[in-house]
């Protein structure tokens, strides 16, 4: 569950990012953040993974209160949840297999658990035969789709996705949504930010728009998906 | 934290080491030439030391002893000297060995001496002072002994030594101490340059929920691994200049023993001990300098 209380955040350069935010997404549900870019949907991520803390309010994800979340406790909170960063953030040199086993280790898992896990999330995004792979030798969408195994290898209650379709083509980017519509069929709450209002016409669902820091809209609406 | 993700953690600092060769080995390079300049310094100021104490060692008390001294007394005298710490190399010269040295002295005119009605030569005992400074109060200690009449003692010559070794000692203190904040100066920057080259996989992994903990210690590994190959290698490097000049040294022994110096400290004599202090500064300097400059980047 994701909440966040009469939230504002007013960056040292003057700008005002957030104003008097209210947002409560349930677990379980699926979730576009929709706006233009520079409309505060970025500062809305870097809340719920507590990159920053708000100037006034509150924020709460997964039980946790990120406003007075202590800084040895982040490590923690961050691995309750999932996040893919548009610019997929994958360590270069490591392989396919070795980003992904990577956040199992953080966890502390055991040997036995990380190879049962690894090739489960890894096939769960088509990408089991790449394992092997060096990261660095996979097109855009294969990173894409890393980063997404990545974030659901510790099996987290929420994913948050920024801008997963940027660097994708449309026919990837439809399979890439369809994926995450997938997980979040599995109880995963999803929370996808994105300025594709195509996509987010086609799919429908939940969809909260955000203009100049401010919630305007926040309703449910039916998608052409539903309707074929 | 799991064994089984502990040795993967040093696996990977030890692999890092060869992915990242670039920086390992600017990093190896300039810790290298550091500890290397170190440890010469450090021969350099081990052997002035022997040197020091071998002019030092020249130095010499003559005590004479009273006229009629009874034979208890002189026992006496030689006892608390030779129990005194503060001397060594304590010798009793009777009279007669008194007379014999001094007819040596006179050669040819020696045989005046056989005219002598008496032997005019006082009991005497030589000994020498082990720390220099401390000349003058030993020289109290022994005039108050009963039976001492006088002691005779180098004094400007321990000035000069005391001084000239304060001297040396401060500035070697000094361009050792210089040196070590210099090569932690250099070696730091280029541990930093190394991290900040890898910021990015830093704050990924900050992103995905490691602790810092599990951050540095493949850092920590790394920087340890590459000190201490780099200990190694200075002293290998040591190793080789020591033998040189200890080979320049037994070429040209005559030259040297005039400056006093008539032994450097073969390496035989401190080849493990030498290793085993650059493998830990190389291994504390890497490590400590990784985890050191890591700081800055774990704040996301």
């Amino acid at each position: 569950m994701v909440e966040l209380k009469n939230v504002n955040v007013h960056y040292s350069s003057g700008v005002d990012a957030l104003k008097d935010v209210n947002l409560r997404i349930n677990d379980g549900e699926f979730v576009f953040i929709v706006g233009e870019s520079g409309a505060g949907k970025s500062t809305l991520m870097k809340l719920m993974m507590r990159e920053i803390i708000p100037s006034t309010g509150r924020v709460f994800v997964n039980g946790y209160n990120l406003s007075k979340l202590k800084g040895n406790k982040i490590a923690k909170f961050r691995r309750s949840i999932g996040v893919v960063f548009q610019e997929f953030r994958l360590i270069q040199d490591y392989t396919v297999y070795e980003n992904v086993s990577f956040v199992l280790r953080i966890a502390d898992q055991s040997n036995k658990y990380i190879r049962q896990r690894v090739p489960y999330v890894l096939n769960l995004v088509e990408l089991g035969h790449k394992a092997r792979s060096k990261t660095k030798e996979l097109s855009g969408g294969e990173q894409q789709r890393v980063a997404i195994a990545r974030a659901l290898a510790n099996d987290p209650g929420l994913l948050i996705v920024d801008e997963p379709t940027g660097n994708l083509d449309p026919k990837r980017s439809y399979e890439l949504v369809e994926l995450l519509k997938e997980i979040n069929r599995c109880g995963t709450t999803v929370v996808m930010i994105t300025h594709e209002h195509n996509l987010v016409r086609y799919f429908g669902g939940r969809i909260i728009n955000i203009e100049n820091g401010s919630i305007t809209f926040d309703e449910n609406i039916g998608g052409q998906d539903e309707d074929e | 934290m799991k064994t089984s993700n502990v040795t993967y953690l040093i696996k990977k600092g030890i692999s890092s080491v060869w992915k990242n060769i670039v920086m390992s080995f600017a990093s190896f390079s300039i810790l290298l030439v550091s500890l290397l300049q170190v440890s010469c310094a450090v021969l350099f100021i081990l052997n002035v030391n022997i040197v020091m104490s071998n002019i030092e060692d020249t130095n010499e008390l003559t005590i004479y002893v009273k006229e009629g001294a009874t034979d208890a007394q002189v026992a006496h005298i030689k006892d608390v000297l030779e129990n005194n710490r503060d001397l060594t190399d304590v010798k009793y010269y009777s009279k007669e060995d008194a007379l014999d040295d001094f007819r040596e002295d006179m050669q040819e005119y020696s045989e005046l001496l056989d005219y002598l009605e008496e032997n005019p030569m006082p009991e005497t005992f030589l000994a020498r002072v082990t720390d220099l400074s401390k000349i003058r109060y030993t020289v109290d200690v022994i005039s108050g002994i009963e039976g001492v009449e006088q002691v005779k003692a180098p004094y400007e010559f321990a000035g000069a030594l005391v001084n000239i070794r304060n001297t040396v000692t401060g500035i070697t203190a000094a361009v050792l101490a210089t040196l070590i904040v210099v090569s932690i100066v250099i070696v730091s920057n280029t541990i930093r340059t190394s991290v900040f080259a890898r910021r990015n996989e830093i704050s990924i992994m900050k992103y995905v929920g490691a602790t810092n903990g599990f951050i540095k210690l493949p850092f920590f590994v790394e920087g340890m691994f590459i000190g201490i190959l780099a200990g190694a290698g200075a002293w290998g490097l040591t190793w080789v200049i020591y033998d040189s000049i200890f080979a320049l040294f037994g070429d040209n022994l005559s030259l040297w023993q005039m400056f006093g110096l008539y032994g450097l400290i073969p390496f035989s004599d401190i080849i493990w001990p030498l290793l085993a202090i650059n493998c830990a500064a190389g291994a504390l300097l890497g490590a400590v300098g990784t985890v050191i400059s890591m700081g800055k980047y774990l704040k996301v």
